[in-house]
């Protein structure tokens, strides 16, 4: 013990020595003088000079919106490829009623680090990626209000990734003394808070600094949408994608403080022996009405810039204009207060009073209002418009066409006779995995495929862009529709197998549909595969775009600011005589061929 | 380019800082709740030396060490404050150290908000005393 003591201390000794040695060498404190303003840019010194050093360094210390979000979306790719490949593990193990690969603890780890996965490592930071990167862009700012922030907030992301996967390197090492945590997302206590395993506090602690960073980057939304809009950008032409930013920032502003702060209390409760979620005196209620608290609402933080993705991505392709473009806006808020009105719905089969019961099965009805208007919104959006099939827009619709279904799936849900059968089954799994994979998941797509000229300067490979999607779709669609029908069938999720006895569900036909979902995971595992070979090798050598407008949208006049702003960068660099537009001048004067796909 | 000019000096939209203050918060977070002394004074000392860095870069304060010493002495009254609150006074031991995972908190927290005030007050002097 002694000696464990006396290694941390000469590590963290070496450690803060190396820091305040890097520091010294990369600063000159002496120089810093007060800005006028005390503003927070740098302006005073950073003017004239070049924006950013090279190689490594300049990713380590970026505080340009652009950079931080390129490292957002490495970030989140990598955490994606992460819970996809937990996601395939756990589909092998289902394919045999007796499981297949992994024990039962370990299929437990897998689930929980899953979810969270998923949940805060990829959806949050995968929309702050587009989010830093084009809102400045579309507002016309220069950066986003602070910059250093900014930084701090992606800064505390790989910590917390580290924190929350933890477990799975050191149970090896410390012969399963601290093992991945196992209380599933949800971290309902009591288990959560009697699980001895150190590996919970890890998780803990990764997600509660996961959640610090969301909030920083709300605080930093909500300061650039509402100070930082350029000349000629004012609310009521403020796009579509900025304001459901702006709506979700003001929900994590009040969401993810309280999770933090519940996280902090069971932390204390398995630290320091407080009773704030001990069973006897109602805690484990208090637990699941904290949780749903935020919970609920992060459905929403994570689907509404995706909606705003669609909303603005769409009508490029359809030739027109968002129809009703201002009660996308209005659902779009009332989605965000409704969001806090509907958390008790995930706990209707607890025992709580029906008279609650009955409020939050109304207002949860009540939500499907404001989504159905944006889906009627879309689909009158592409009535009778121009389509043009392209790799974005064919997301776009794969994103309604999934959402029709995860929502519609929802509706059943919020209903509590309905839910109380359906409660803990698979149809609950392949309800919200249609909204997170077939919707946000899509949107995502449609994202980067559509910004990916802007972002680095190429074109992607139109036809792996086209695999990708239908394979993404059918893969999509076979896996969630056999868990909505695994549900039906009363196969309750979180099962590491499932041999049971034939009174309580038909063995053969749940066994059957657990293996349609895996042959479904596998055709999403290749078409994932197939995006991400696209993305790497078209950012490295895919044929270089040869003018601001790759989709040809000027001639509907809906070229967007983000747009415009690439074309200026690419003017300035022109003058500047760099090396690269050299040739994109030397190809240029055919602007129909640049467009990818028309 | 001035070899001599510091990274956020030379370039506009670079500044080492950000990645230290999450570090900070990062290892202040880990020591501190799963109680460990050395991690949990490192942390906070990195944090909070951060802090008085990042303000001092981005202008929002001409000097870090009054930072130093206010985050210092901050940190020094809640760590005793919480021993006050919540330690009975028979614990306060040596031995208690060890014993009450609040106590040994408590002191991670103390020493790491003396060292700052400490750094902060000794640098604070030594450049008025050169100048």
């Amino acid at each position: 013990m002694a000696g464990e003591q006396l290694v941390l201390t000469g590590l963290m000794a070496v450690l803060l020595v190396v820091i305040v040695g890097a520091l010294a060498r990369a600063e000159d404190w002496r120089s810093y003088t007060p800005l006028a303003g005390g503003g927070g840019y740098g302006e005073a010194t950073g003017h004239g000079h070049a924006e950013k050093p090279g190689g490594l360094v300049r990713w380590l210390t970026t505080v340009d919106h652009k950079d931080i979000g390129i490292l957002y979306g490495v970030y989140a790719v990598v955490a994606f490829a992460v819970g996809g490949i937990m996601a395939m593990l756990i589909r092998v193990q289902l394919t045999l009623p007796g499981g297949v690969i992994v024990g039962n603890s370990y299929y437990n780890s897998l689930l929980t680090s899953h979810g969270i996965t998923m949940l805060f490592l990829f959806g949050t930071p995968i929309l702050a990626a587009f989010a830093n990167y084009f809102v400045p862009l579309l507002i016309g700012a220069d950066d986003m209000a602070f910059p250093r922030i900014n930084a701090i907030a992606f800064w505390l992301l790989p910590p917390a990734a580290l924190l929350i996967w933890a477990g799975f390197f050191t149970a090896p090492l410390t012969g399963n003394e601290i093992e991945p945590a196992q209380t599933a997302w949800t971290m309902y206590t009591p288990l959560s808070a009697e699980q001895a395993n150190p590996g919970v506090d890890l998780m803990l602690l990764g997600l509660h600094l996961s959640g610090v960073a969301a909030t920083m980057g709300a605080i930093n939304f909500i300061a650039t949408i509402f100070t930082e809009r350029g000349d000629g950008v004012n609310w009521a032409n403020l796009d579509i994608f900025s304001w459901t930013v702006l709506t979700q920032s003001g929900l994590i502003l009040f969401a993810f403080p309280l999770l933090g702060s519940a996280m902090i209390m069971l932390l204390l409760d398995r630290n320091l022996a407080t009773t704030f979620f001990a069973t006897g005196n109602g805690g484990t209620m208090l637990w699941q009405h904290l949780f749903w608290f935020f919970g609920h609402p992060e459905v929403y933080i994570l689907v509404l810039p995706p909606m705003g993705l669609v909303s603005y991505i769409l009508p490029k392709f359809s030739g027109r204009k968002l129809f009703g473009f201002k009660f996308v806006v209005y659902s779009t808020l009332a989605i965000g207060v409704l969001s806090f009105g509907v958390w008790a719905h995930h706990m209707f089969s607890t025992g709580m009073d029906p008279r609650l019961r009955a409020s939050f099965m109304a207002v949860s009805l009540a939500i499907a209002i404001p989504s159905a208007v944006k889906t009627f919104n879309w689909i009158t959006t592409m009535w009778n418009g121009q389509l043009r099939l392209t790799t974005p827009m064919l997301f776009c619709i794969g994103f309604v066409s999934n959402f029709i279904i995860g929502g519609v799936t929802g509706v059943f849900l919020a209903s509590i006779p309905v839910d109380l059968v359906l409660h803990d089954t698979y149809y609950v799994v392949g309800h919200f995995h249609y909204i997170v994979m077939g919707a946000i998941g899509f949107a995502v797509f449609a994202g980067i495929y559509y910004w990916f000229p802007i972002v680095s300067g190429r074109m992607y490979q139109k036809t792996l862009g086209k695999a990708h999607f239908w394979l993404s779709m059918i893969g999509t669609n076979v896996t969630f529709f056999a868990m909505l029908a695994l549900g039906y069938l009363g196969m309750p999720r979180r099962y590491a197998t499932y041999n049971f006895d034939g009174a309580i569900a038909p063995l053969a036909q749940v066994t059957t549909f657990h293996q349609l979902a895996t042959v479904g995971a596998f055709i999403l595992l290749v078409g994932q595969l197939i995006f991400v070979w696209n993305v790497v090798t078209s950012w490295l050598e895919g044929r270089r775009v040869e003018s601001h407008d790759p989709w040809n949208l000027e001639e509907n006049d809906m070229l967007g600011n983000e747009f415009s702003w690439f074309k200026e960068q690419r003017a300035t660099a022109l003058a500047d005589g760099g090396e690269e537009d050299e040739s994109v001048m030397a190809d240029g004067g055919q602007p129909g061929q640049q467009s990818d796909e028309r | 380019m001035n070899e001599e000019q510091g990274l956020s000096d030379q370039y506009g939209r670079a500044s080492p800082w950000p990645l230290f203050v999450a570090l900070g918060l990062v290892v202040s977070e880990v020591g501190v709740f799963l109680g460990l002394f050395t991690v949990a004074v490192f942390g906070l000392v990195l944090f909070g030396g951060s802090i008085a860095g990042i303000l001092t870069e981005s202008g929002y304060a001409s000097r870090p060490w009054p930072t130093l010493l206010g985050f210092g002495g901050l940190l020094a009254v809640v760590g005793l404050g919480l021993v006050v609150w919540q330690v009975p006074l028979s614990a306060v031991t040596l031995e208690g150290f060890g014993q009450n995972g609040l106590l040994s908190r408590s002191v991670a927290i103390v020493a790491a908000g003396v060292i700052l005030a400490a750094a902060g007050s000794v640098a604070s002097v030594a450049e008025q005393t050169t100048v």
